[in-house]
């Protein structure tokens, strides 16, 4: 990184290209960024977040929120952690088979699991009801549950893999050598080791729980909880004020968990790490253990499995649950809604663009020695905390009046400006790599600092650009949780459509619509794959 | 260099496709809709045919969410019309001075029933729905019927203990049939013994569901085996999805009155009037009975298919004007007392 010499700060203050880019970004980060989320806080007056505390149905859904967000923290992260352990054992069968299955979840529409266990396991479900002759209710806090786990745990799959995978072997072994049994070895080594990387993971699937709407929404039934009651506040009540309040209400545990996620744990994650430079095969695993991890992992496997069936199956079913003849029906009418695919695909390309632009902008400015650029780096990590319903609200409360409001574009650069740190943290790495001389040569050459990011940055940036817009594409294509607040007449979006049909019960449709999404994700990220060589960082389209 | 070429080349084009819609189009009207799609769209491209008006719609089955909007826009009105929803969630905004008066000249014409028509001049009636009781009559033959379970028949027998962890109805605080039926409640009761009522009601209850339709979605999936709802919504699920639902009207019932009305300052005020105009002919009406179910306000449009005749049906003497002042409190109190 950069070291920080007056001169060097002086020649860069006196580059005014580089000093109007610099008050741009901020100027533009504090607009889209602080701004909204300024005015969701200041929205409700004193008095009204003092009468939080008695209302009933709030603090239900505060206690239910944290409540699942330790219950499915737990269990997704303990799925995760035995993924995380399978994958990087070689002497697993069926290793890379597990990884490629647990990546899954993550291109999904953040609804899709939910929609996919009703079909499979709900009062109709294919399971359930048609092969078992049970019924069951899996609306409530135990589907809930179930879905949340099977939808997160990859997120802690690949925050502990990375980890047992940076752990020396040949501190396994030294334990070994030394006479301590199989177990104590996993005991003290190797669980010792992942359990920065545990506790990381757990704090980022507990920020995705809480923010968890599309789920919630799905499968929650009756049981509030604070994501989807913001939403519930508008859709019914029009009540704007409160939906502030709830979605402030929810901010503050995931900003909590957020900061100490980025400060406390992903810096303790650093300092335990041994290194890799390790070519030693790890020591074998107890049979015992590996019979178990290859039992769970496979029945994980199989709910997984049946989460794609289960969607790509309703869209050739008649009637879900009574009639099993295959038809194209559903297909005719989902095609009636394929431009909603169009507007996804449009808004989705525009927030990429915004998104990859704006992320390799400021992670070139954070890396010059300039004044204020932990201010910029803070702003641009900050959406990561925030939930989607939250920015959603900003984002409604802060631009609906303007000009923006009411086109796509509002909607675009919210999802853009939520995306954000992916980008930035992407093009920031990839800069970390780049040799310092480079510039120095050029500056030598007399290069102002514009062109320097022009000339010597953009071309080695490409493939974080690329990136970055194929992550804020995915994911904005895929969104619901601020789609929900934003929708408008002339854009309303696939995941709306498919929203509203799973919610008015025509099944069929839905699933084909669901399809027709998934068949985008997939395409897009075969193309990135062509255009970057490699398959776009999964953890960062996760959340 | 190439590459620095292609990102040009990548925006240049996406600037080209997406700033020329946004531009285009003068003439057409916005339509936020709180019916569902399915009746939407077809009335709307019948609509866009006879006056070559196209229309950019929003529907969502939940009135609220659409008020809402309509308040928040208010400096900046973006919709031309709000069409549907009760109009419980018209005339709040018509007292907020939100709406458009507007008298449609097709409306006197067709003789429509004053009743139906605010006073004002805010808002225009053109559909009507009754709440109702609805049975999953498979789980009920399975389940219920062998015991020797009588089915409910009023209001009351709601609150019978067979019906335990099977009802389901929509959220009073979130939905505007859920509103109604416990208006209809106290009308029927008095606040006092009303309250009585929901208390014990609330017992039977698995849930209450956060928007209107996804109470008939439980119920048609079996996972409930009573619900309270409109009774169009039973109607069109067992008539276009083949669901096994059966619908009792009991007496003491609620009913809504379908509005449309015109948004002050909506960008296309002669359209928004051509969209009202049109709505109070035969055509939409007939739309909405046929395939939404609802009962039509003209008398020369058929009763939709499956459905007992407006009249012989029995209301509950409905104040209005006390329904639309006291539903904060009440919603209010329904949170602090049921809590769900």
């Amino acid at each position: 990184m950069a070291v920080l010499r007056w001169g060097e700060v002086r020649r860069q203050a006196a580059d005014p290209g580089l000093a109007l880019t610099f008050f741009g970004a901020v100027g533009i980060l504090v607009l889209f960024v602080l701004y909204p989320a300024f005015r969701v806080l200041l929205y409700p007056s004193l008095r009204d977040y003092l009468a939080i505390p008695q209302s009933l149905r709030w603090m239900q859904a505060a206690r239910n929120s944290l409540v699942m967000m330790l219950i499915s923290t737990c269990s997704a992260t303990f799925v995760g952690l035995l993924f995380a352990f399978a994958t990087t054992r070689p002497d697993i069968p069926g290793r890379r088979f597990f990884r490629n299955i647990a990546m899954l979840p993550l291109f999904a529409p953040p609804f899709m699991v939910a929609f996919a266990y009703i079909l499979m396991f709900g009062r109709l479900g294919l399971i359930t009801h048609t092969l078992l002759g049970m019924t069951a209710n899996i609306f409530g806090w135990h589907g809930l549950w179930m879905v949340q786990t099977v939808a997160f745990f990859p997120l802690a799959m690949l925050i502990i893999s990375g980890v047992l995978e940076a752990a020396n072997p040949s501190l396994e072994h030294a334990a070994r050598n030394l006479g301590a049994d199989e177990w104590s070895v996993l005991r003290t080594i190797t669980l010792a080791l992942a359990r920065p990387g545990i506790a990381g993971a757990a704090l980022v699937v507990a920020i995705s729980v809480l923010a968890d709407f599309g789920n919630a929404v799905v499968i929650a039934g009756g049981f509030p909880l604070l994501a989807t009651e913001a939403w519930f506040r508008m859709e019914g009540m029009g009540d704007l004020k409160g939906a502030a309040l709830v979605v402030a209400m929810l901010l503050i545990p995931t900003v909590a968990l957020f900061l100490l996620e980025r400060y406390w744990v992903s810096r303790r994650v650093y300092t335990t790490v041994t290194g890799r430079g390790s070519r030693i095969e790890r020591p074998p695993t107890p049979p015992l253990l590996k019979g178990a991890v290859v039992t769970l992992c496979s029945l994980v496997s199989v709910l997984i499995l049946l989460v794609y069936f289960g969607v790509v199956a309703g869209a050739f079913t008649s009637v879900w649950g009574r009639d099993w003849s295959l038809t194209l029906s559903h297909w005719h009418l989902a095609r009636d809604r394929i431009w909603s695919l169009w507007s996804s695909v449009k808004i989705g390309a525009i927030a990429g663009a915004m998104t990859g632009v704006v992320g390799v902008v400021v992670a070139f400015l954070t890396s010059r020695s300039l004044p204020l650029r932990n201010f910029l780096d803070f702003l641009a990590v900050l959406p990561g905390a925030l939930p989607g319903v939250f920015v959603g609200v900003g984002f409604v409360l802060a631009f609906n009046a303007t000009p923006l409001g009411g086109t796509l574009w509002i909607l675009a650069t919210a999802l853009a400006f939520w995306h954000l740190p992916m980008g930035y943290q992407a093009a920031a790495a990839r800069l970390k790599q780049i040799e310092r001389s480079i510039e120095e040569a050029a500056v030598n050459l007399g290069a102002s600092g514009l062109r320097v990011l022009w000339d010597v940055y953009l071309p080695l940036l490409f493939r974080a650009l690329v990136e970055a817009f194929a992550v804020s594409f995915i994911r904005a294509v895929t969104n619901v949780s601020i789609v929900v607040f934003l929708i408008s007449p002339g854009q309303v979006v696939a995941t709306f459509v498919i929203l509203n049909m799973i919610q008015n019960n025509i099944w069929g449709a839905a699933g084909a619509l669901t399809t027709m999404l998934l068949l985008l994700t997939f395409a897009s990220i075969g193309l990135t794959w062509l255009v970057l060589g490699r398959v776009v960082r999964t953890s960062a389209v996760a959340g | 260099m190439m590459r620095r070429m292609w990102i040009g080349w990548l925006v240049l084009a996406l600037l080209v496709g997406v700033v020329p819609p946004v531009i285009a189009q003068q003439q057409k009207i916005v339509v936020y809709s709180a019916l569902p799609d399915l009746e939407t769209s077809l009335i709307h491209r019948e609509f866009t045919r006879r006056t070559g008006i196209p229309v950019e719609a929003l529907s969502v089955a939940a009135a609220g969410t659409l008020q809402a909007r309509i308040r928040a826009e208010k400096d900046r009105p973006r919709a031309d019309i709000f069409v549907g929803g009760s109009r419980d969630f018209h005339i709040p905004l018509a007292k907020e001075g939100l709406l458009v008066k507007y008298r449609s000249p097709v409306a006197a014409e067709a003789k429509i029933s004053p009743a139906y028509l605010d006073p004002d001049g805010y808002w225009h009636g053109w559909y009507l729905g009754a709440l109702s009781i609805i049975i999953n009559s498979e789980r009920w033959d399975r389940e219920l019927a062998p015991r020797g379970v009588r089915k409910p028949a009023t209001w009351d027998d709601l609150i019978r203990p067979e019906f335990k962890g099977h009802f389901v109805m929509p959220s009073p605080v979130t939905t505007g049939g859920g509103y109604i039926f416990v208006a209809v409640q106290i009308f029927r009761l008095g606040e006092d013994r009303a309250w009585a009522y929901l208390k014990a009601l609330n017992a039977n209850a698995s849930q209450y569901t956060p928007t209107a339709p996804g109470t008939i979605t439980l119920l048609e999936r079996g996972e409930a085996i009573v619900a309270m709802m409109w009774a169009h919504e039973a109607i069109g699920a067992r008539i276009l999805r083949a669901a096994p639902l059966e619908v009792i009207v009991p007496p003491d019932t609620g009913f809504e009155i379908g509005a449309v009305s015109i948004i002050k300052g909506g960008p296309n005020p002669a359209g928004a009037r051509a969209y009202v105009d049109f709505l109070m002919t035969r055509t939409p009406q007939d739309i909405n009975a046929r395939y939404g179910f609802r009962y039509p306000v003209r008398a020369d449009v058929g009763v939709p298919a499956g459905a007992t005749p407006f009249e012989q049906l029995k209301f509950v003497k409905y104040d209005l004007e006390w329904a639309i002042q006291n539903q904060t409190r009440i919603r209010e109190r329904w949170t602090r007392e049921i809590g769900r």
